[in-house]
This record gives C-alpha cells, structure tokens and sequence, in this order.
C-alpha cells in the first residue's frame, strides 16, 4: 500500500527518536559542531535513489493537494525561521509544503520535501519553539536517517523470514529482531532531536525552546486525557513497538542539554505572532472543532500565557464553551464573547455566539437581541435566514 | 457517509464483521413509502436505489446508486441524546460529538461538521449555506457543504435536511463527488428527502 510505504520512508516523524548523546559542554563549539553539509546531494546507491524516487513522487502529488496553504507570507515566515535555526546554506534547498491539518506533526523526506502540519504552527509559541521542531526534522534528512531506516527494517525482516525457515522455535529471535527495528527508530529521534538542539544551540534562538515544545505537549495531552475523565500518564521508558522516545525522555534530554550549555543570546524580536494573525482564527477553529475541551482549552490557555487573552483566543474560547454546551458552560461562553466584544474589534460572529449560547441558556431576549445586532451587522451571511427564525421566535 | 478507516487493523476487523452484512445489500423500488434507519421516519423514492446492508450507525441506514463512495444517501432516524452521530472508530482517542437534547437548529450543521473532522479527518469542511426549511412538518433546517477527506484530493459536496424533534436528531444527508456524480443524483434525493413523514 502506498501510503504504509511512504509513511515508512518519511523521515522519521517528530513523534520519534534517536540515540546516542551529543554532549552539549558549556560553551564547547566543538562539541556542538555539525557534520559537514554539501549542496545539491543526489543519491548514491541504488537503495537510496529508490527512496528519493518514492519521495519524489510524494511531493508531485504534495505539490497539487487542495490542503497545502500557500499563502507566501505565512510560507515565507516558516521558510524564515528554518534558515534562521539551521543556517542559510542549509535551508536554500528545502521546499516547505504548510499542511492544512489540526495536529502536531512535522515530516521531512530524504529528497528534502519538509511538511509541516497547520496544528503545529498552532502549537508553538515563538520562533524559537518552531524553529526546534524544524530543526528536528532537517537533523532526519541531514543525517539520512529514511535510508538508513530503510535498511534497518529490511535487515531485521529477512533475518526474521530466514530465522523462520532455517531454525525450529525461532520466536525469541523474530521477537528481538522486531524490538530492534524500533528500538533503531527510537535512536534515529533521539539522534535527530540532538542535531536539532545542536542547531538551535548555534542559532539566534535559545537552546531551551526544544524542551518546551515538549513540556506542552505533555501538557496538553494531561489536559486532553482529564478532559475525557482518563488517566494522565507519562512514561519515562518507551514501549517496545514505539517509534519514538515518550514525550517525557525527549522534554527531559532535551532540558538537561540545554542547561550544558552556556549562552549569551541577545534577545530577539519574535515575530510569531505578528506572522500568525491572519491565520490563527482559522487554525484555532479546526482546533476547537475536534471535540476535544481539554486539549483546546491548554491550547488556547498556553497561548494567552504568551499574548494575553487576545480577541481571537476569547471569540474560540467562547466557541469551545458554547460547543460543549454544558449550563455552566454556556454562562462562561456568554461571558468570553462579550469580553471579545467589548474590545471593540471582535469578528461580527461574536454577536451569533452569543445570542445562541443565551438562546440556549433559557435567556430568550437578550439572547434574540444579540442575534438581531448579528443580522443588523451582517445581512448577508449564509445563514441570515436560520438565525432570523431563531430572533422572530 | 462511508468511514475510511486508519489503521489497517481495524479495516480489517471491520471488513470481518462487514463483510456478511455487506451481502445484505437490496433494491429500493420507486414510487413506494418504505420505513428507514429502523425508525418511525418513511420516505417515497422516485428511482430504484440500491441500500446498503451495512449501516453507519445504530439507528442510520445508507442508500447509493453507483455505491457509497459516488453517492451516499443516509438517514438517521432519531438519535437520541448523548449518542454520536454514527458509530465510533476510536472512542477513547477520538471521541465523536453527542446529540444533545438542548441542541439549537443552529447546532445540526455543526455536529454533522464536527464529527466529519474528527471521523474523516476532513479540515477542509466547509458548511455552504444554511436555511430554514420544514421537515416532516416540523421546524427543521437545510444546509449544503463541500469537504474532502484527509489525504484525498477528491472534493465532496453534500446537502442535508433535519430537525431535533422530541430530542431526538432527524437528519438525511447526500453526499457525492462535485464532479459529475453530484448532480447527476442529487434530484433523485430532494425527491427521496421531500417525501419525508414522520
């Protein structure tokens, strides 16, 4: 199947991890340094060409799918912070594909195919937090790890279809060789979280900014879990067919790297924010639309952490409230949308918000004042007719 | 509407259990009242379709043409409150919104919408337009939308009509490809979702 073979050959995903630690000592360039980088690679061996090849077909088709955002700015931002994390040289060849889908993920192919997935732009909080999660995966394509990976798991499976033939009872070495397909994915993450610090470390960002990321999502899925009334759970040790190491390990590696290294970074003006406008009341409304309270409310909290509770986070905040629909929750919404709208540049949606959630909070009057003012603001909307039978009630 | 699932364990779990259902496949006639989605719901085709015998859900049941990939047409027959829309493929990691007994008619679109998002992947769903329009003979709503699933560049376009009657969820929707087999279909349905009786 295509896609199980495209999923295989993509540079390990963010969720993976790697191996063996690049020590990060106080201030030793030499031990941050990278390995060197040559322009305009082209594949050598006739494995390696096979999966440049599979990815090449990937970005034709990439190039022409319907969810790639293509608007230049929001492109020419994430492009910006890329070179920013890695270097100049490095990033030219790259060609980043901005996914339309409300996850946190990132990917990167061996030819250089760097998919990054709308729900992480959402995520991350600065330049510095994105710039680590880019960072990751160009360490994925830097290092070759998709051929590497390849060869992995086609070594593992012939010693398991020969162990099967040439031995009686050959379950524990047909057990150990599949442990070891992972446990080698694992060391690839590992390996390509640690080039992605290394990055970081020699950029203009602050080395801490990986475990961040990490902290958050740990957050996040606590906050998802709760939500669901689950269990929060995190482990340090990861499970025998995971493909990369627990969010835990990475945040905890990651920290400890960042506290060995001295730095002395002059501050920098973060224009994340100011890059995302346009776009963070599209993304937080695929967010808030996946029914999941927990998760989007640490979302939408964390990101106020950063901003202040801005008139976008209050109007999907109000939303999120509203949808879950709880007594409780429609009194909060009423309350978020009206502090939205009291700041005077909340989208005309606002006044629909908040009509429904009175409406269906038993407050009839106010509730069909506040969807008059919607219809009064915008006559044309596409349900205009809808929401007059709901004020003429 | 058709689920594709994630994982290849599953499909084939489902495929499974599926499979016999799937042998159950009848023909509608034309022009005769037939009772759908085992509810009190009664509907007068004006064409022969084709129902399928695997169902989306507990109280739904799909109808094609073509099959359900080129044109679906499905009932849900009164949903109660705190049940999804249609079955879920993962309940503990993607749960599906509930129906709601307090849900407004303004609510429809959106739980339709929400459970296409997280069952389908589909972040390109878009609701078109919306208006009121009676169902059965009760206050009910009509509304079109476009989406594609995640990974697929198809694009979809769909119309649906329903109304919460009795706290219970009413809806028909059709769906099919924007290219070409919409519209080859889609009178064949307000004929189905106009006979409508409750």
């Amino acid at each position: 199947m295509r896609t199980h073979v495209a999923a295989l050959l993509l540079g390990a995903t963010v969720f993976a991890s790697g191996a063996a630690g690049m020590a990060t000592g106080a201030g030793d360039t030499g031990r941050l340094a990278l390995p060197t980088y040559s322009q305009a690679y082209t594949p050598t061996t006739v494995d390696e060409r096979g999966v440049w090849m599979e990815a090449d077909e990937d970005e034709r088709r990439l190039r022409e799918s319907p969810s790639v955002i293509r608007d230049p700015a929001l492109n020419a931002y994430v492009r910006g912070v890329l070179c920013r994390t890695v270097g100049d040289d490095r990033c030219r060849s790259v060609r980043i594909y901005i996914e339309r889908v409300p996850a946190f993920n990132a990917s990167m192919a061996p030819n250089g195919t760097m998919i990054v997935w709308s729900g992480l732009l959402l995520r991350v909080r600065n330049e510095a937090e994105l710039g680590a999660i880019l960072g990751h995966e160009f360490g994925h394509f830097e290092l070759r790890h998709s051929v590497l990976g390849f060869r992995n798991r086609r070594s593992g499976t012939d010693l398991m279809a020969w162990a099967s033939i040439l031995i009686r009872n050959s379950g524990d070495i047909q057990y150990a060789a599949i442990g070891q397909i992972y446990a080698f994915d694992r060391a690839q993450e590992r390996e390509a979280d640690m080039i992605g610090f290394r990055y970081l470390a020699r950029s203009c960002y602050p080395g801490s900014a990986a475990a961040d990321v990490w902290d958050h999502i740990m957050g996040e899925s606590d906050a998802t879990a709760l939500g669901r009334r689950g269990r929060a759970q995190h482990k340090y040790v990861a499970g025998f067919f995971a493909s990369h190491p627990t969010e835990l390990a990475r945040a905890t590696y990651l920290r400890a790297a960042s506290l060995g290294i001295a730095e002395a970074k002059s501050v920098v003006v973060d224009t994340h924010q100011a890059a995302m406008a346009a776009w963070l009341p599209i993304f937080l409304n695929d967010q808030i639309k996946l029914n999941d309270f927990g998760g989007s409310e640490y979302i939408l909290a964390n990101l106020a952490a950063g901003s202040g509770w801005t008139t976008p986070l209050l109007y999907a905040r109000g939303e999120l409230y509203r949808e879950r629909g709880n007594p409780r929750d429609l009194v909060s919404a009423a309350q978020f949308y009206q502090e939205a709208i009291g700041r005077g540049d909340a989208p005309v949606e606002a006044y629909r918000g908040l009509g429904l959630a009175l409406l269906r909070n038993q407050q009839a009057a106010e509730g069909q004042a506040a969807l008059a003012t919607y219809l009064r603001l915008k006559p044309a909307a596409p349900d205009a007719a809808l929401i007059a039978t709901l004020v003429s009630q | 509407m058709s689920i594709t699932y994630r994982t290849g364990l599953s499909a084939l779990a489902v495929f499974a259990l599926a499979a016999p259902a799937m042998a159950g496949n009848t023909l509608i006639p034309p022009g005769l009242r037939v009772a759908v989605a085992k509810s009190a719901m009664t509907v007068v085709p004006s064409i022969e379709w084709n129902k399928l015998g695997a169902r989306p859900g507990r109280n739904s049941e799909s109808w094609t043409q073509d099959g359900d990939d080129l044109n679906d047409l499905t009932f849900y027959g009164g949903i109660e409150a705190g049940r999804p829309l249609f079955r879920e493929v993962d309940k503990k990691n993607q749960p599906l919104p509930k129906v709601s007994a307090t849900m407004l008619i303004t609510d429809i679109p959106v739980l339709l919408e929400n459970s296409y998002r997280v069952a389908l992947g589909a972040a390109s769903f878009k609701v078109d337009l919306v208006e009121p329009l009676p169902f059965a003979g009760n206050k009910g709503v009509r509304f079109t939308y476009s989406f594609s699933k995640q990974n697929e560049t198809l694009q979809r376009r769909g119309e649906a009509r329903g109304a919460v009657i009795a706290g219970k969820l009413y809806l028909i929707t059709y769906e099919a490809p924007g290219l070409y087999y919409y519209d080859r279909s889609a009178a064949a349905f307000r004929a189905v979702a106009e006979s409508v009786r409750l």
